[in-house]
């Protein structure tokens, strides 16, 4: 009896952890082995033996349980985190979970089925450090505007070699700051039209395919074949 | 912004400060670099510590029996003799000199204990707005300092607080930088911008103080630490003072923090930065252990199971 509710619930873990620790892949048994129970990834602990986790269960289930307790709100961030190593330590894990003591697997089952969010981001240093390195960011990069001017000029001085400009002082540029980039310069510049000898045309392709030759149409079968050659004149005259 | 180490003679380990003024069996620290040394003590934003910096750097140099004159840049608002205690005794003052009525060492103040100090004033507050002063002020004096009879080894400026032409004044004679800040998002803004002047106008030896860390709040992850300030800024740490009351208190006495005894927190720090400073050595600022984090909600339900 004990052994069944032990199996389900080992059964039911796995499934949990499955689902989380490999959302994008689908979990297959790992094809290599690793040696068994080589890494307590719930801990973010350096790997134990592997003799030590097998031959003494008991010491597993108080160190596991000593570090679910001092890292309670982190590890689960930990495991979520990173998923290819995980996956494939799985099958250690479910070995080790097998032998930890009922109530340590039903922590266990409740720390995966109700994680503990996060709350590294939401820290007041952290946000601060955020806010500051954005205003640090903005605050290097600015540039005077005498500056600006410079940039406008040059921007469309390149510009206007190829394309025809609608008018300079429609001209924009901006500084803004941005969460992924950092500091991002936008220049704007409304066009006319491209230089005619810039236009992308069709004189351009100057290959030429001749001798088309349908052997089936696709009409009855749904699949067409055709040979065809493709012939490019050469550049040397 | 990142600091290039100059080349230094070789020196002995940093010392490990075992007990209060026990710096490892040395008593004094090795002064490195040609005397006199002008250093600024400048922060951009005000409020953050710098004339109390200055008057305890000065207080702690003196009694390592190095010559220090410590000069009060700040033309309109004077502090640096309320901190010293030497409020009563500031008659002549740098404006004098100038104008030509008295020497300079008439207007140097020599502190009543220490022997070393000496403080100089800008100018008298109640004088009319100081315009004459032109940026090279400060670089004059610091020129007769070093020609006079007796040369100090370091010349401390109080800088004012912002950056207009008080500031432009205080850095020009400045070859050194101590730029000190709390680990407050403004305050921080403020000495980047300031370490940007320093670098453009060719100091390039910037080290922070970072001034009124609480580690109670920085534990709890609402401050920022030293070592983040150190990685927002850039720039070696010449340390790091707690926020203590003594501070207030020594103020208010007109007695430097420094020469309590015993040593508060904040004083023992502040005499840590003074050896490094005259090592031209910079501390490195170690994180804050984690503690054990709270215990989210749902972990009493197992603390009923014995958790």
């Amino acid at each position: 009896m004990a052994m069944a509710t032990a199996t389900a619930i080992s059964g039911r873990v796995a499934g949990e952890a499955s689902a989380i620790l490999a959302p994008s892949a689908s979990f297959l048994p790992a094809p290599l082995r690793r040696a068994p129970c080589s890494k307590t990834h719930f801990c973010a602990f350096p790997r134990g033996a592997p003799s030590k986790l097998m031959l003494k269960p008991g010491r597993l289930c108080l160190e596991r349980q000593r570090c679910l307790l001092q890292r309670s709100s982190t590890t689960y961030a930990l495991s979520r985190g990173d998923f290819s190593p995980v996956a494939q330590d799985v099958e250690g894990f479910l070995h080790s979970v097998v032998n930890m003591g009922f109530l340590d697997r039903l922590k266990l089952a409740w720390k995966i089925i109700f994680p503990a969010p996060t709350i590294h981001e939401n820290t007041n240093a952290s946000i601060a450090k955020q806010r500051l390195k954005m205003i640090l960011f903005s605050d290097r990069c600015e540039v005077s505007d005498e500056a600006k001017k410079k940039i406008v000029e040059n921007v469309v001085e390149a510009l206007s070699e190829f394309v025809e400009i609608e008018s300079r002082d429609s001209v924009q540029v901006d500084i803004s700051t941005d969460a992924g980039l950092g500091t991002v310069y936008s220049v704007t510049v409304p066009v006319r039209r491209v230089k005619p000898e810039y236009q992308e045309s069709d004189e351009q392709y100057r290959g030429k395919i001749v001798g088309v030759d349908f052997k089936d149409t696709g009409e009855s079968s749904g699949n067409v074949d055709v040979t065809f050659d493709f012939y490019v004149p050469s550049e040397n005259p | 912004m990142a600091f290039a180490p100059r080349l230094l003679p070789p020196r002995p380990p940093a010392p490990a400060a075992a007990t209060a003024r026990h710096n490892g069996g040395r008593t004094a620290p090795e002064l490195s670099g040609p005397t006199p040394r002008v250093v600024v003590v400048t922060s951009g934003k005000g409020g953050v510590g710098k004339t109390t910096t200055t008057a305890n750097l000065a207080a702690s140099l003196a009694r390592l029996n190095f010559p220090v004159v410590a000069i009060d840049a700040d033309a309109g608002l004077r502090n640096l003799d309320l901190l010293l205690g030497l409020e009563n005794r500031v008659h002549l003052t740098a404006a004098d000199v100038l104008a030509g009525d008295c020497r300079l060492d008439q207007a140097l103040i020599r502190h009543r204990s220490l022997q070393g100090l000496h403080l100089l004033c800008l100018s008298k507050p109640r004088s009319k707005l100081p315009l004459a002063f032109g940026s090279k002020t400060l670089t004059w004096v610091a020129d007769a300092l070093r020609r006079s009879a007796t040369p100090p080894a370091f010349i401390l400026i109080d800088c004012p607080a912002g950056v207009d032409a008080g500031f432009v004044t205080a850095i020009a004679p400045a070859e050194e930088a101590v730029l000190v800040t709390t680990p407050d998002i403004t305050a921080l803004r403020d000495a980047d911008r300031v370490a940007g002047l320093l670098e453009c106008d060719g100091i390039k030896d910037i080290k922070i103080i970072v001034n009124r860390v609480r580690p109670d709040l920085v534990r709890g992850e609402d401050m920022m630490s030293a070592l983040d300030v150190q990685e927002m800024l850039g720039l070696p740490l010449l340390g790091v003072v707690p926020e203590d009351s003594e501070v207030i208190r020594s103020t208010n006495r007109g007695m430097p923090l420094v020469l309590t005894d015993p040593p508060t927190p904040a004083g023992l720090a502040l005499e840590r930065a003074t050896w490094r400073l005259v090592e031209r050595d910079a501390m490195t600022a170690v994180m804050v252990e984690e503690q054990e984090r709270p215990k989210k909600k749902g972990g009493f339900f197992f603390s009923l199971f014995g958790g």
